[in-house]
């Protein structure tokens, strides 16, 4: 029976045969996939440079002392710009309009003012490093609390997985919904001691010298800071459970059968090596914090404002005050900082971007905050590595 | 090795366990165990995997406590007279009594000097000439001092495996236990390692009482004074070792012992 089938047929070659459809389906999916990676990679490539590109003339200079003191150290105002029949350009603020307009007498033909684009963008850095500041610090409180308890307190069950998808939930929430809650919330209803509670209060506690009025926070740090924290939350509380449930069970083990209670097992043989984890999610959250617009819209920022936070007038002290007057004044000036509004960069960029009329000269403002946004987002995140690094090389197991 | 014949009891059980069950939610897991560990004395628990050996000794300083649904549902367990689930049982204090060395040795990612001091510090002692002290202590009797006097600041996981389980060790008794607790503690050491320990055993004895959970019948036969055997969670037997392995009392133990087990 088998002498009748070709003999040379099966020996010829048993790996040939017309593979080419299954090859080039192969090749086809290859670069399919290399494609889509490339391109991503390419999108990035372009953005950052993109913003180099347009960021850098603006921020750096050729001479010393090599960057844009100006832009980085003064407040944002309205920018004026003389031209002369020639066509010459001189760029100056409000002050210096009159005196250059007297100095071309003739020869002066136009001014132009574009707003928000003159001076520099010291005051949203300010803004965006205090909402940071704010919502990391509650944002890291809350969360890892809840952290410890969901994963070291709470018995597993039924009520924790609600929690958990409780939590879950809240990361899906729309930034701008986080924004409303915000306002009606922190601004307009928390609580504050007052001796005078205003007439919005929703309801006001007597407590002998004062009241506690639920009158809320106003626009200021605080309020956007508290609700940045919640936006920030899901992630820092998951990413948060996850280090602990890291740390080997033994270590629990072997701290309770040395007589510690829970929380001291907790404090000395859990925490101190879920900490590098813990801060690793915080760098997720400070990109978060620092690039959100629609939470702090309603709840901190302003488009402009021509102090900074710290820049409040307060009654002058008389001469010879003492040393309790003068530090009370500073603490006083300290806690102002977060009862006042700010600008922010993200809410900045979006002013420049899309308020006012686009011209080179909004866009130049625009492109120097970005980059400087970028580089305050970059320099956040490096000091968490930094910090985790370290943290890392004292406990590892 | 102590012969127990030789020098009679001569006060009350350090841990004694009365007519226990233990289960696991529906399941039982240890039943009608009876059994006195005496002062000074080492106590081998020996049996096959999943016997109820690791459970019955984490019923002694309760740490099954941890497992939801697990619970002591009859009779007591005594430590120096007292039943351990009273209501004004500390488990803290309870656990500052009777230490505990694990399977796997776990040392804190910290310095040697800080694994030690831990059961001293979640005590509240901060002195530090009194936990250098106890350091110092707890490390010559687990034979570490002499390897490790100067370099207690060193981390405590550059140290050697059978080093590991000897600073555990020291740790569980730096604060003075009357009891230990020995889960298999020699189970991943290599012979050597595994010799330290078993001598250190030996010296412990003097001071306070060990339990031991042990696999490996050679070692209960080489520390113990006392062994007990259980099987598919009973107590069949406990005797003094030499009398166990010599002349076995039950067939399930001469067969265990004699690896004829079914």
């Amino acid at each position: 029976m088998s002498a009748s089938l070709p003999s040379s047929s099966p020996e010829a070659n048993p790996f040939a045969g017309n593979q080419s459809a299954v090859q080039r389906r192969e090749t086809t999916v290859r670069w399919l996939l290399r494609l889509s990676t490339f391109f991503i990679v390419a999108v990035t490539v372009a953005i950052v440079m993109h913003i180099l590109v347009k960021g850098l003339p603006i921020t750096l200079r050729s001479e010393f002392p090599y960057v844009n003191v100006k832009f980085l150290t003064e407040l944002p105002g309205t920018l004026h710009v003389i031209f002369d029949k020639q066509g010459n350009a001189t760029e100056t603020d409000v002050n210096g309009a009159d005196e250059i307009k007297k100095q071309l007498g003739e020869n002066f033909r136009e001014e132009k003012t574009i707003s928000y684009s003159g001076g520099g963008i010291l005051g949203p850095i300010v803004g965006t490093a205090l909402l940071v500041v704010v919502s990391v610090s509650v944002a890291l409180f809350l969360g890892v609390c809840s952290a410890i308890y969901l994963s070291e307190y709470a018995s597993k069950g039924k009520r924790v997985e609600m929690i958990r998808l409780a939590i879950l939930n809240l990361a899906g929430v729309p930034s701008v919904v986080f924004g409303l809650f915000g306002l009606g919330a922190f601004v307009l209803s928390a609580p504050v001691l007052t001796d005078a509670p205003l007439e919005r209060s929703l309801f006001s506690i007597p407590l002998g010298l004062t009241y506690l009025s639920f009158q809320g926070w106003d626009t200021c740090v605080l309020s956007g800071g508290f609700t940045l924290a919640f936006v920030i939350l899901p992630v820092i509380i998951t990413a948060s459970e996850q280090c602990l449930q890291a740390v080997p069970h033994g270590f629990r083990e072997t701290s309770m059968a040395l007589g510690a209670t829970r929380w001291q097992t907790i404090w000395r043989a859990v925490l101190p090596f879920a900490t590098p984890g813990i801060l690793t999610s915080s760098i997720l959250g400070i990109a978060r914090a620092a690039g959100e617009t629609a939470p702090i819209m309603f709840t901190a920022a302003l488009a402009f404002k021509d102090k900074l936070p710290w820049q409040k007038d307060l009654p002058p002290l008389p001469a010879d005050a003492g040393l309790f007057a003068h530090w009370e004044q500073s603490v006083e000036r300290f806690l102002g900082i977060f009862t006042e509004s700010v600008q922010a960069l993200p809410y900045h960029i979006y002013t420049l971007a899309a308020r006012i009329p686009h011209n080179e000269y909004s866009e130049r403002a625009q492109y120097g905050s970005v980059f400087v946004f970028l580089l305050l987002v970059a320099s956040l995140a490096a000091t968490s590595i930094w910090m985790r690094r370290r943290l890392r090389g004292k406990y590892k197991w | 090795m102590s012969n127990p014949s030789s020098s009679p009891a001569t006060s009350a059980p350090i841990v004694e366990i009365r007519d226990m069950d233990f289960s696991y939610g529906s399941k039982i897991a240890l039943h009608d165990i009876q059994l006195a560990v005496e002062r000074r004395r080492v106590t081998a628990l020996i049996g096959p995997s999943g016997c109820g050996k690791s459970t019955l000794l984490r019923c002694i300083n309760r740490m099954n406590d941890r497992v939801p649904s697990a619970r002591v549902t009859r009779g007591a367990v005594l430590v120096k007279g007292k039943n351990i689930h009273d209501e004004d049982v500390d488990l803290t204090q309870l656990r500052k009594q009777v230490g505990m060395v694990f399977q796997k040795s776990n040392p804190f990612p910290k310095s040697i000097y800080e694994n030690v001091a831990y059961g001293l510090r979640v005590h509240g002692e901060n002195n530090v000439e009194v936990l250098d002290d106890a350091v110092e202590r707890a490390l010559r009797s687990a034979a570490l001092w002499d390897e490790l006097k100067d370099r207690l600041q060193a981390h405590a996981l550059g140290l050697s495996g059978g080093q590991q389980q000897r600073l555990c060790i020291a740790r569980a008794i730096a604060t003075q236990p009357d009891v230990l607790l020995m889960d298999e503690p020699c189970s991943a050491l290599d012979p050597i390692a595994t010799l330290k320990i078993e001598e250190l055993i030996h010296q412990f004895a003097r001071d306070f009482s060990v339990i031991i959970v042990t696999h490996n019948m050679q070692q209960a036969v080489r520390v113990s004074d006392y062994t007990a055997f259980l099987h598919l969670g009973k107590l069949i037997e406990f005797s003094p070792t030499e009398l166990m392995f010599e002349r076995p009392k039950e067939k399930l133990t001469e067969s265990y012992l004699r690896g004829t087990f079914s």
